[in-house]
C-alpha cells in the first residue's frame, strides 16, 4: 500500500476535503479550494485575516496540479515527490489523520455485535551509520487479544463508515487501551529481537574505530574541551538505535470473522 | 552483544484515549489511510540507495556525481571532501548529499559557509535544483530559526553570530572553497574546527595545493586522527613534501574520506573546447606609440614597466591612466608629457576593432568578454554600444546582488557580459558557449577558472574560446612561447596546477614579470621563457606516462 497514482491519489485528497474538482483531464487537476483547504495550503493568512474584518466571506482559490511530467510546462503547478506542495500535503495529511474511529458496514435485520479492535501503524527506523524505515500495520482484538499483521490490507477490504449501522451494538473491551497497546509493542520488541543486528555491530565498530583514532591525535591534555565535543559528535553519529513512532492508529468495530 | 538503545512511541496511545473521552476529533477512513499510504511512500525501505532521485525527476544526474553521492554517505559515513576538477559538478554533488540525508530524516539543521560573493547563488540552486529550503542569514534573525542557513565564514566567526553558531548542533556543516582553511593557525581552521556537527562535507578544486601538511589539516576537520597526529605525520612526510603518488599508503588513507573525479575520468559529455588563437596587428600608429612608451620606461624598475606594455596592449585608458597617475604621484608630470600626447593621439584601439568584428561573426549568440582592466572593461561597453550591440559589466567587487542581477541581465537582455574577473569562484554562465579573451592573465589558474565559468556540468553545447594576442608586443611573446607550447588552453589546468607546485611556482604571473623585467634583451627573454616551458612540458611528460595521480577516491 504506498502512492501509486499521484493524480487519483491528489484527486481523492480535495474530494475527501470536499473541495469542487474543475477539471481533471491528462493528469491535470483543477479543484476549487474550501476555505479550510485555502488556509491549509495557500499560506495567506493576512488575506484571510483582512477579509475577515471586512465582513465578507472571502473567496478561496483554485489550485490547478500536473502530474504529468509533459504538460508542465503548462499554466498551474507540476507536482511530484520532492515538489513542496506535494511535502505540504503530505505533512497535512500527517498532522491531522491520526486517530479515528471506524464501524463495520452491516445490512443488519438483526441484532448483531461489533467487536473492538486497536489497530496501530508504526513505523520502525533502525539508525546507525545508516537509517531504514519499516511500517508495521498491528491490530489487536481487544476482546479476545488475537492479534494480526498486516491490519491496513485486510481493513481495505471492508466497508467501513464513522456512525454505526443499524441493529448493531458494540461490545466493550476487556483489555484496556493502555495495555493493549503495551502488548503491541511487547510484540513489536520481540519481531525486533530476531531481526538482523550486522548494521548495529558494524556502526560500533566503527564507532569504536574513530575514538581510538582521536586518542592518538589527541596528545596533550589542553585539548579536552575538543576532543569530548569530537567523540560526543562520533557517538551522534554512529550510535546505533531504534525509534518507534506511531503513524495513525484508532478503534475499529468489526464484525465476528470479519479479519481472517 | 550490547542491547540497542530503542525509543518508543507512549503519546499516541495517550492522546487516542483523550480523544475517545471527548468523541473526536476522528479522520474519516479514506483521508486515514491516505496518511498511511503517503508514510508508505515516503519510507527509505533500505540502509542504501539513493532515495533523492526519486524527489528530483527534473535533475539529470550524471554517473559520477550519483555514486559520489552514494559514496559520501554508505562508505564515507557522510563526512569527506569533495574535490572534484573544476566544473564536474561539486555543488550537485554536496545538494544531492544533503538532500538524502534530509529525506532520511538525519539532518533536519544545516549550516552552509561559502565565499559572501556565492552566497546567493548557493541559496539558489538549493532552493531550485533540490527544493531544500535554504535562506541566506539576514540580520535581526536568530540562528535556530533556520533549517538550512547559508553564510560566509567571515559573517559566522564575528560576534554575536560566533556564539549563537557554535551554541548550535548541527546535523550538517558544508564549507565550500575548503582550500582556504589550509592552515590550522587561522582563525578560521579554529573556528571551523570547533563548530558542532555530524556530517561534514568540504568542498575544493584545489586539495593538493602545495604541501601535504595542508591535506592533513583539512582531513583533521573531518575524521582527526585519520592521518595520524599532527607530529608524526610532519615527521614523516612533512619535510621535503613528499609527492602523495609515492606514498601508497597515504594515498589510500586519503582515498577513504576525498572523493576527487577529473574530466578524463568521467562520463561528462564532453563538450568540446575550440580554441583558437585570434592574431592582431598594431596600426603604424599604436606600432609607434608602443615602442615609445617601451623606450621611454626603460629605466623604470621592475614590474611596473612590464605593466604599463601590457595595459596599451589592453586600451589606451588602461595605459594612459596608470600613467597620469605615476606622473600626479612623482610630480614628472613634464617628463611624461609626451608620452601621454602620444597616446591621447591614438584613434581606436586595434584590439577592440578586431573585437567588433569577431562579435559580429559569431552572430546572435551570447559572448562573454574578459580583460584584465578596469579601464578597458569601460571603453569596451562603449565601444559595443557604438556598434548596437548591448552589453552588461561585471566585476568581482560587485555585491552579491548586484551580482545576480548582472547575470540575470546577461542571460535575459544583453548580447555581451564584460567582466574583469572571473567573479572570484563560481558565478556560473553555462547558457553561454563563447568566450573571447581580451587579454590574457598570467596566472593559468585564473584562466581555467574563468574557462571554468562556461565549460562545466550543464554545459550542453561546444565551447567556443578566442584568444587574443597583438602581433610584436608582449603578448605574443608569452602566447607563442609559453602558451601554446605548454597546450595551456587544450587541457584542464588541474595537472598544471600540481606540475607548478613541484617545481615550487607558486605564482607563475610573477614567474613571468621576473622573466621580462630581469632580462636585459628580448633575446634573453625568448631563452628564459623556453626553459619554463620546457621545464613545465617535461614535466607534463611524466604525468602522462604515470597514471592520472588518484588523490582521491573516483
Amino acid at each position: 500500500m504506498a502512492i501509486h497514482d499521484l493524480n487519483q491519489f491528489l484527486h481523492d485528497y480535495f474530494q475527501a476535503h470536499e473541495c469542487q474538482i474543475m477539471e481533471n483531464n491528462n493528469g491535470r487537476l483543477t479543484v476549487k479550494l474550501t476555505e479550510e483547504m485555502d488556509k491549509a495550503l495557500m499560506n495567506r493568512p493576512f488575506y484571510w485575516h483582512y477579509i475577515k474584518g471586512t465582513g465578507n466571506p472571502g473567496v478561496p482559490m483554485n489550485l490547478t496540479l500536473i502530474t504529468n511530467p509533459e504538460e508542465r510546462d503548462k499554466k498551474g503547478e507540476w507536482i511530484h515527490f520532492g515538489s513542496p506542495r506535494l511535502q505540504q500535503i503530505l505533512r497535512h495529511l500527517r498532522i491531522h489523520e491520526k486517530y479515528t474511529t471506524q464501524f463495520q458496514q452491516v445490512n443488519a435485520s438483526t441484532n448483531t455485535a461489533l467487536y473492538p479492535w486497536l489497530v496501530t501503524n508504526v513505523k520502525i527506523s533502525y539508525i546507525g551509520k545508516h537509517k531504514r524505515d519499516e511500517i508495521i500495520s498491528v491490530g489487536l482484538h481487544l476482546v479476545n487479544g488475537q492479534m494480526k499483521l498486516e491490519m491496513m490490507d485486510k481493513l481495505r477490504e471492508i466497508p467501513l463508515q464513522m456512525q454505526i449501522a443499524d441493529y448493531c451494538f458494540t461490545i466493550s473491551p476487556m483489555i484496556r487501551l493502555k495495555s493493549g497497546f503495551l502488548r503491541i509493542e511487547a510484540v513489536l520488541d520481540s519481531y525486533m529481537e530476531n531481526q538482523p543486528k550486522e548494521w548495529a555491530e558494524e556502526s560500533r565498530k566503527t564507532l569504536d574505530e574513530e575514538i581510538k583514532l582521536l586518542d592518538y591525535f589527541y596528545t596533550e591534555e589542553d585539548d579536552k574541551e575538543q576532543k569530548d565535543k569530537e567523540i560526543e559528535e562520533i557517538r551522534e553519529r554512529y550510535s546505533p538505535r531504534i525509534t518507534y513512532e506511531v503513524i495513525n492508529g484508532g478503534i475499529f468495530y468489526l464484525a465476528e470473522g470479519a479479519i481472517q | 552483544m550490547k542491547p540497542i538503545d530503542v525509543q518508543k512511541d507512549l503519546s499516541f496511545i495517550e492522546q487516542l484515549e483523550t480523544n475517545l473521552e471527548k468523541n473526536g476529533p476522528f479522520s474519516g477512513w479514506e483521508l486515514f489511510s491516505m496518511a498511511y499510504e503517503a508514510e508508505r511512500t515516503m519510507m527509505n525501505p533500505a540502509f542504501s540507495g539513493l532515495q533523492a532521485k526519486k524527489y528530483l525527476p527534473h535533475m539529470n544526474f550524471l554517473e559520477h556525481q550519483e555514486s559520489t553521492a552514494e559514496q559520501v554517505i554508505e562508505q564515507m559515513n557522510g563526512r569527506a571532501i569533495l574535490a572534484d576538477e573544476v566544473g564536474l559538478g561539486k555543488t550537485i554533488e554536496a545538494g544531492l548529499i544533503l538532500k538524502e540525508y534530509m529525506i532520511r530524516g538525519q539532518v533536519k539543521k544545516a549550516l552552509i559557509l561559502a565565499p559572501a560573493s556565492l552566497v546567493n547563488q548557493w541559496v539558489r540552486e538549493l532552493n531550485e535544483k533540490f527544493y531544500i529550503p535554504a535562506i541566506a542569514h539576514r540580520k535581526n534573525y536568530n540562528w535556530d530559526q533556520y533549517e538550512v542557513a547559508v553564510t560566509s565564514i567571515d559573517k559566522a566567526k564575528r560576534s554575536p553570530h560566533r556564539e549563537a553558531i557554535l551554541d548550535m548542533d548541527y546535523d550538517l556543516i558544508l564549507i565550500d572553497e575548503a582550500h582556504k582553511l589550509k592552515n590550522h593557525k587561522t582563525k578560521n581552521y579554529a573556528f571551523v574546527r570547533s563548530l558542532r556537527k555530524k556530517y561534514c562535507l568540504l568542498l575544493t578544486a584545489t586539495p593538493v595545493q602545495n604541501k601535504l601538511v595542508e591535506i592533513f589539516n583539512l582531513v583533521s576537520i573531518l575524521k582527526p586522527g585519520h592521518l595520524g597526529n599532527y607530529e608524526s605525520f610532519r615527521e614523516t612526510y612533512g619535510k621535503d613534501g613528499k609527492d602523495i603518488a609515492e606514498d601508497d599508503y597515504l594515498k589510500t588513507l586519503i582515498q577513504k574520506v576525498m572523493v576527487r573525479n577529473t574530466r578524463k575520468d568521467t562520463s561528462l559529455r564532453d563538450t568540446k573546447r575550440n580554441i583558437e588563437t585570434i592574431w592582431v596587428d598594431f596600426t603604424l600608429e599604436e606600432k609607434q606609440t608602443y615602442e615609445y612608451l617601451d623606450n621611454q620606461i626603460r629605466s623604470f624598475s621592475g614590474f611596473s614597466k612590464i605593466t604599463y606594455l601590457r595595459e596599451l596592449c589592453s586600451s589606451r585608458e588602461a595605459c594612459y591612466l596608470s600613467l597620469k597617475k605615476l606622473a600626479d604621484e612623482n610630480n614628472i608630470e613634464d617628463d611624461l608629457q609626451p608620452l601621454l600626447g602620444a597616446i591621447e593621439q591614438l584613434p581606436h584601439h586595434a584590439k577592440a576593432e578586431k573585437l567588433i568584428e569577431v562579435i559580429k561573426k559569431i552572430g546572435d549568440e551570447k559572448v562573454i568578454i574578459f580583460t584584465e582592466y578596469r579601464a578597458t572593461q569601460l571603453y569596451l561597453q562603449w565601444m559595443l554600444k557604438q556598434h548596437g550591440i548591448t552589453s552588461v559589466p561585471f566585476r568581482g567587487g560587485f555585491k552579491s546582488g548586484k551580482k545576480d542581477w548582472m547575470r540575470q541581465l546577461f542571460q535575459n537582455h544583453a548580447q555581451v557580459l564584460i567582466a574583469t574577473e572571473a567573479g572570484g569562484e563560481g558565478i556560473n554562465l553555462q547558457f553561454c558557449n563563447y568566450m573571447i579573451n581580451y587579454d590574457l592573465p598570467w596566472n593559468p589558474m585564473r584562466l581555467e577558472q574563468r574557462i571554468g565559468r562556461i565549460h562545466r556540468y550543464g554545459q550542453e553545447k561546444d565551447v567556443h574560446i578566442y584568444n587574443f594576442a597583438i602581433r610584436e608586443t608582449i603578448e605574443e611573446h608569452v602566447m607563442k612561447l609559453l602558451y601554446e607550447k605548454i597546450n595551456l588552453f587544450e587541457q584542464v589546468i588541474g595537472h598544471l596546477d600540481a606540475i607548478l607546485a613541484e617545481l615550487e611556482i607558486p605564482d607563475m604571473e610573477k614567474e613571468i614579470q621576473n622573466i621580462f623585467s630581469e632580462s636585459a634583451s628580448f633575446g634573453e627573454t625568448k631563452i628564459k621563457l623556453d626553459n619554463l616551458s620546457a621545464v613545465i612540458q617535461n614535466k607534463q611528460l611524466e604525468a602522462e606516462n604515470q597514471k592520472e595521480q588518484h588523490y582521491g577516491n573516483t
